[in-house]
């Protein structure tokens, strides 16, 4: 079921009524109901791999519980290792089993023995399974480090494994954040509805009109980027940049809103990353709760910063490689992943990397200033290039986008096989980027506005650009349903 | 003592809810307000001329309206239509005389190109390539095979007056019935109702975006669940398809007995790589021409359609009015 779908509009009524209504006197029933709610909101896309998130539940539940009976460390890590092998082994097979054999023969073929891939499966990649397996991971890791102590209640368990507002896109949540809210009573609160509603509706308008509008475009340019100048595949690259912040994002705001809908708090995932003035601000502000995870449970247990200089370098590699190796099984992912990497390290040399922790874009004045404003034109310009890589089929079809971008230097003005009135995204984009400038300081309140006339002019303007902009003939999944 | 606060909370719970719905329902019908008027004002949605029904049992638009036709989101196709005394779709008024030449186009939305301005049609389009010849468009949506004969046949004077008549036609589509007769469906779209509700710009927007499309397929499949209804996905097999385009064929053959076909003076306007070889070989076998516009349209480079819409694009209309002017300028050459 997608949050921008009319079965979607019709599921969150009536589970809100009978979430707050039917089952709100005991919170064992409200779980219950939630429990059910996820299954069915995930059923609906493929109910078999419904048994895949009950395993992963059922087997981390149980770990958990066993570790926190073991004081032996190494029987409580033998412990620990059973719950990363199941998970990752499932993440293995349904999204990179095929990858492996098929880099192995390509590997071997290179030395002049040709196999033929007779190994590769036709296998099913199950929608959120690089979400939920990691988030079922992370509450058998806080377990180990003892963050937290496990729950005996299978059912509010299930419920934090298949949350429906995060289940198959993040944000990954982590049960010291996520499973206390579940277990705990939760009441109706005002402020928390509305405050939900508004980031629905602020999601809604990132994915329906600003990714779903500029999709078709980028999907033009990056498949005929032999056909076009340098002009349109920067414009292609730059739309993509777009388009896959309002898709991710918008989605996060969507499920932010809708657990608020639920009484529950998810943490955020996007801090207006375009607005960063290095790397290692666009990385403390582009998909925090992957982020954070990989930094909690891969980062700090290789040693993080602990262990020298070099030893941190390569610490930082591993942990960009694999979040490349997490998007996809490609390629053009791991090379996205090291790239990313090579730009990090020597702001971390530099001891640069946390230089804007705990500022925004123009902190206390209205505009940015001149400096602030190139070293955000120039992290959007590398992440920009950053994103080829992440968008192309295939490292080849990456490379000669690069390589027409330089060598056949040009201005075109770009029209869109279908006739679309260009213009009109090009004024979108700038609102967009005006908008989210002026709301820069707390990506949960995208309308904190004192006038209420003027949230209502923009309420109205939001759903008139989603009249304007929606486009019954596009494919409207999300990009990150995919990973 | 814990009934009593669960019930406190519950009623309380309820209250808060119930004011988060009003002002939810509130805030809802002001924005349909103003988006309503936002959609007059930038004029985002087509406009409806009015239908009828004329004494010689012709369905048409009724004489004399004008309006904008407006497709997809964004206005990003409108033009303006223009139905002159006939009731068609035309820059011009249809006099049909013998002392001069005239091309009738007979045919559905394609030909009645509400999609593109009534001064840059298909019929204008080939009187600049035909010195001399008036071209009328009389063209409908949703016209077939049986609706056209029975027009031609209906106002046989004058059409008898017009030197050459081309009629659109797809295969498939076109020639589902073996007689004419009122499509009640149709002319439902004039019931009170409707007329009422296209009186609401902002519902119109909404279905001609697509908006209503998945409320429509869920409806749909709703209402089939417990029905016998797997043969709907089922690909048809080659003997349907062999049967159905016989009985196709036999309504072709049904409609020119009862309504009379003028070799001579008609032209067909088909898709060939879309029309069975078995029709194509009952055309050819018994006379009867034809302009095909389905390779050329195909070959395009260029699209030739619009955006949100499969109608030709003016690029399409060039291409199906060169093919029609190249045919008359060739068949005039050899008389």
């Amino acid at each position: 079921m997608l949050f921008n779908s009319l079965e979607f509009f019709i599921f969150l009524p009536i589970v809100f009524i009978l979430y707050w209504f039917v089952f709100k006197k005991h919170l064992k029933t409200q779980n219950i109901l939630l429990l059910i709610a996820s299954y069915v909101f995930y059923g609906m896309w493929d109910w078999r791999f419904l048994s895949l998130i009950l395993l992963s539940t059922i087997v981390d539940y149980f770990v958990a519980l066993k570790i926190n009976t073991l004081e032996h460390q190494t029987k409580r890590k033998l412990w620990l290792s059973f719950s990363i092998i199941f998970n990752l082994g499932l993440l293995g097979f349904f999204k990179y089993y095929n990858f492996f054999v098929d880099s192995w023969v390509d590997l071997v073929s290179m030395f002049g023995y040709h196999m033929q891939s007779t190994w590769t499966l036709k296998v099913i990649l199950p929608v959120g399974i690089s979400f939920y397996t990691f988030q079922t991971m992370s509450y058998s890791f806080d377990v180990y480090y003892k963050k937290i102590k496990p729950t005996r209640d299978f059912l509010s368990f299930a419920a934090f494994v298949s949350f429906f507002p995060q289940l198959v896109a993040g944000p990954i949540e982590r049960a010291s954040n996520l499973l206390h809210q579940i277990t705990n009573k939760r009441t109706f609160n005002y402020n928390q509805s509305v405050s939900g509603l508004k980031l629905i509706l602020w999601g809604l308008f990132k994915k329906v009109v600003i990714a779903d509008a500029l999709g078709p475009l980028v999907d033009d340019i990056f498949t005929n980027y032999n056909a076009y100048p340098s002009s349109t595949l920067i414009l292609g690259a730059v739309f993509f940049s777009f388009q896959i912040y309002g898709d991710f994002s918008g989605y996060s705001d969507i499920a932010i809103g809708t657990a608020k809908l639920f009484g529950i708090e998810l943490m955020s995932n996007f801090k207006f990353p375009y607005f960063s003035r290095n790397i290692g601000e666009f990385w403390r502000r582009w998909h925090i709760s992957l982020s954070s995870w990989f930094q909690a449970y891969i980062y700090v247990p290789l040693g993080g910063s602990r262990q020298g200089k070099y030893k941190t370098i390569l610490n930082v590699f591993i942990v960009f490689l694999i979040s490349g190796l997490w998007h996809g099984a490609n390629w053009t992912f791991i090379l996205w992943g090291i790239l990313h990497a090579v730009i990090f390290i020597p702001l971390l040399v530099l001891g640069q990397n946390t230089k804007y922790k705990n500022t925004v874009l123009a902190e206390h004045s209205k505009l940015p200033s001149l400096k602030e404003f190139f070293s955000v034109l120039f992290v959007f310009s590398i992440v920009t290039f950053c994103w080829i890589f992440f968008r192309s089929e295939s490292i080849t079809d990456a490379f000669g986008f690069i390589e027409r971008i330089f060598t056949d230097v040009s201005y075109v003005s770009y029209s869109h096989p279908m006739g679309y009135r260009m213009i009109d995204y090009y004024i979108l984009i700038l609102f967009f980027v005006f908008y989210e400038f002026l709301i820069r300081k707390d990506e949960r309140s995208p309308f904190n506005f004192k006038s209420k006339g003027l949230r209502f002019v923009i309420y109205t303007v939001i759903i008139f650009c989603m009249l304007l902009f929606y486009d019954d003939n596009i494919d409207r999944s999300f990009i990150y349903f995919q990973f | 003592m814990m009934i009593i606060l669960i019930d406190h909370l519950f009623i309380s719970n309820f209250n808060i809810m119930k004011k988060l719905l009003l002002r939810l329902l509130l805030y809802v019908f002001c924005i349909v307000l103003i988006l309503e008027v936002l959609v007059r004002v930038f004029h985002l949605t087509k406009d409806y001329p009015v239908r009828f029904v004329d004494d010689l049992g012709v369905e048409r638009w009724v004489p004399n309206q004008e309006g904008y036709s407006v497709t997809g989101n964004r206005r990003q196709n409108f033009s303006k239509f223009n139905i002159n005394s006939s009731g068609y779709n035309s820059y011009r008024d249809f006099e049909p005389s013998k002392d001069k030449m005239e091309l009738a186009l007979v045919g559905d939305s394609f030909i009645e190109g509400f999609h593109q301005h009534y001064n840059n049609s298909i019929g204008k389009k080939i009187e600049a390539k035909l010195n001399g010849i008036e071209v009328y468009e009389i063209g409908y949506a949703g016209y077939d095979f049986a609706d056209q004969l029975h027009l031609i046949h209906q106002y046989q004077s004058f059409f008898d007056l017009i030197d050459h008549v081309v009629i659109d036609i797809k295969f498939e589509d076109d020639l589902t019935r073996n007689e004419y007769g009122i499509l009640k469906e149709r002319m439902k779209l004039e019931s009170p109702m409707y007329r009422n509700l296209r009186h609401f710009k902002l519902l119109v927007y909404l279905q001609n975006i697509g908006a209503f499309s998945a409320a429509r397929k869920m409806t749909t499949t709703l209402l089939s669940l417990g029905q016998n209804n797997i043969s709907i996905h089922k690909k048809e097999d080659v003997n349907t398809t062999r049967k159905r385009y016989a009985k196709y064929i036999k309504n072709f053959q049904n409609l020119v007995h009862i309504y009379g076909y003028d070799k001579a003076r008609f032209v067909l306007l088909i898709d060939k790589e879309n029309t069975p070889q078995l029709f194509l070989d009952l055309l050819d076998k018994n006379g009867y021409a034809y302009i095909d516009f389905g390779k050329k349209i195909n070959q395009s480079q260029i699209p030739t359609t619009l955006i949100y819409d499969q109608h030709w694009n003016n690029h399409g209309r060039n291409i199906v009015s060169n093919l029609i002017s190249e045919f008359y300028k060739k068949s005039l050459k050899k008389q």
